[in-house]
């Protein structure tokens, strides 16, 4: 089978857009990264569109209603925080079967303001009576689990912020382009303890989009900006005791990045960069562990030594992340990947990783009751 | 709730791996033994896994609370609010004793009232 590569990839700038609908938000990513990779809508063979919220509105169709109806395929993909990845993922399954030749992952949202998620069905909100189903509360206690278990402290969860709001103001595509000392997110609102609002993703709107293409439309247009993509996979939740009243961000993440090594013949020591799933800051931390970047409970040192900060040993959410950069849920998983094929074709200005080869990009999707966890490995071809 | 009309938790255990969980699936979820797990009642004591103070919470609903996981010593896990202690004292593996309530007095289109649950320190009367 042959190899799969990207040859365009590009994002909008992450903020609000009230005046556009998601559709259009996707349509101007969509061009951006065919015009990165120097192709028409006429050259795609197949669309794979993803929206958490508005997959269920053919947000793919409406995207070629914008850019070109070229009658193509086109798969709408809906898979809570991992829309993204389930969609990048679904093209190169495309592309790597033999059937399609150039395949778009576009992903594309408009977040609900807000807390998002909220009481459903019949009966009296359980919210505050039987705990909290806040995506913050959730995290504060998957966080304090691992303040539990290796005596992680409040000030290494504010620090993931204070690292990822400085590498976004190198990012003029970031939501938030501003410094936040310590001090400053230890003394933003305390929303669930121990997080802070500058511990928790910036609720935006947002697209992003990816070509990818077979090894032989890749050396037909030439392999000197092209990204191989060495691994990719997608897990669900798998059985765990305390799964789902618990919040288990581990074990998917885990049965993920494993499929993923195994698949590009890579181990964590091999990356250069990582863009990994930064919800909140207390997900960083935990997901050090879960991708292999640490030893399990060293996840506090290595945020304190400076290796995951710009010009560390392993640079992770140069982008700024989720939390500074911006989290718009369907876009989110392919918007990652763009972050890791900037830096590996070295244009990635400020904040490029220097000489980086082989980069990480890892979401995880859960509702109140499920879990998914997308991974992919990407190389510099 | 029993005929008497004193509330109780079920959590649902196969017979083959003894794996737990919170509701009845068609298939266990752990081993995927065909013979649907089976229900099984659980006591009111058990020890916290983790807990945040909530402050912000979606429109509407009161805060602070205290937001809890609790392990019940039978196995089965929930989430729960913990009432009427101070956040500070609170730790990983705190007994604490399962309390019914009244679901904060709401009642369902005919009127019915619900039956909620809520966690307290072990020992403390509420």
């Amino acid at each position: 089978m042959s190899d799969v590569y990207v040859v365009g990839a590009d994002l909008i700038r992450f903020g609000r857009y009230p005046d556009r609908t998601p559709a259009q938000l996707g349509a101007e990513a969509a061009l951006l990264a065919l015009d990165d990779a120097g192709l028409t809508v006429r050259d795609l063979d197949i669309v794979y569109a993803s929206s958490t919220f508005n997959a269920a509105s053919m947000i793919g169709q409406q995207i070629l209603k914008q850019i070109g109806q070229t009658g193509i395929p086109c798969v709408n993909v809906s898979n809570a925080c991992a829309s993204g990845a389930t969609a990048f993922r679904e093209a190169f399954v495309a592309i790597k079967s033999g059937l399609y030749d150039v395949a778009l992952a576009v992903g594309a949202e408009k977040n609900p303001k807000g807390l998002l998620g909220g009481p459903i069905g019949d009966g009296p909100s359980p919210e505050g009576l039987f705990g909290s189903g806040t995506t913050p509360a959730m995290f504060a206690e998957a966080g304090m689990i691992h303040a539990g278990k290796y005596g992680t402290t409040m000030e290494q969860f504010a620090q993931v912020a204070v690292k990822n709001h400085h590498h976004s103001t190198m990012n003029s595509k970031a939501m938030y382009q501003r410094e936040t000392p310590l001090e400053e997110v230890l003394a933003s609102e305390m929303i669930a303890t121990p997080l802070t609002k500058l511990m928790c993703s910036a609720n935006v709107d947002g697209a992003a989009a990816a070509i990818l293409v077979s090894e032989k439309k890749a050396r037909e247009l030439g392999l000197s900006r092209a990204v191989r993509v060495r691994g990719s996979a997608l897990a669900s939740d798998p059985y765990e005791p305390r799964n789902p009243v618990l919040l288990d961000a581990d074990s998917v993440t885990r049965l993920a990045v494993s499929k993923a090594y195994e698949m590009a013949g890579v181990g964590p020591n091999d990356l250069d960069l990582v863009e990994l799933h930064d919800c909140f800051a207390t997900a960083e931390i935990l997901h050090y562990e879960n991708l292999g970047l640490c030893g399990d409970g060293e996840a506090g040192a290595l945020i304190d030594s400076g290796a995951t900060a710009l010009g560390g040993r392993i640079p992770v959410n140069v982008s700024g992340g989720l939390l500074s950069k911006g989290h718009p849920i369907g876009a989110t998983g392919i918007a990652n990947i763009v972050e890791i094929v900037m830096h590996l074709r070295g244009e990635a200005g400020a904040r490029q990783v220097q000489g980086a080869r082989l980069g990480l990009a890892h979401v995880l999707g859960f509702s109140s009751v499920a879990g998914v966890a997308g991974v992919h490995i990407l190389e510099k071809a | 709730m029993a005929e008497t009309g004193e509330p109780s938790i079920e959590g649902f255990r196969c017979a083959d791996c003894g794996a737990i969980m919170i509701d009845q699936p068609m298939a266990c979820r752990a081993c995927t033994s065909r013979t649907p797990p089976q229900a099984f009642r659980v006591g009111e004591r058990g020890r916290i896994v983790t807990w945040s103070t909530v402050l912000r919470s979606f429109p509407g609903v009161k805060t602070p609370f205290v937001s809890a996981i609790v392990d019940l010593d039978d196995g089965l896990t929930l989430k729960g609010t913990v009432r009427g202690v101070d956040p500070e004292s609170l730790g990983v593996g705190l007994p604490v004793s399962l309390v019914f309530d009244d679901a904060g007095g709401a009642r369902a289109p005919d009127g019915a009232p619900y039956v909620g649950f809520h966690f307290v320190k072990a020992g403390a009367a509420e």
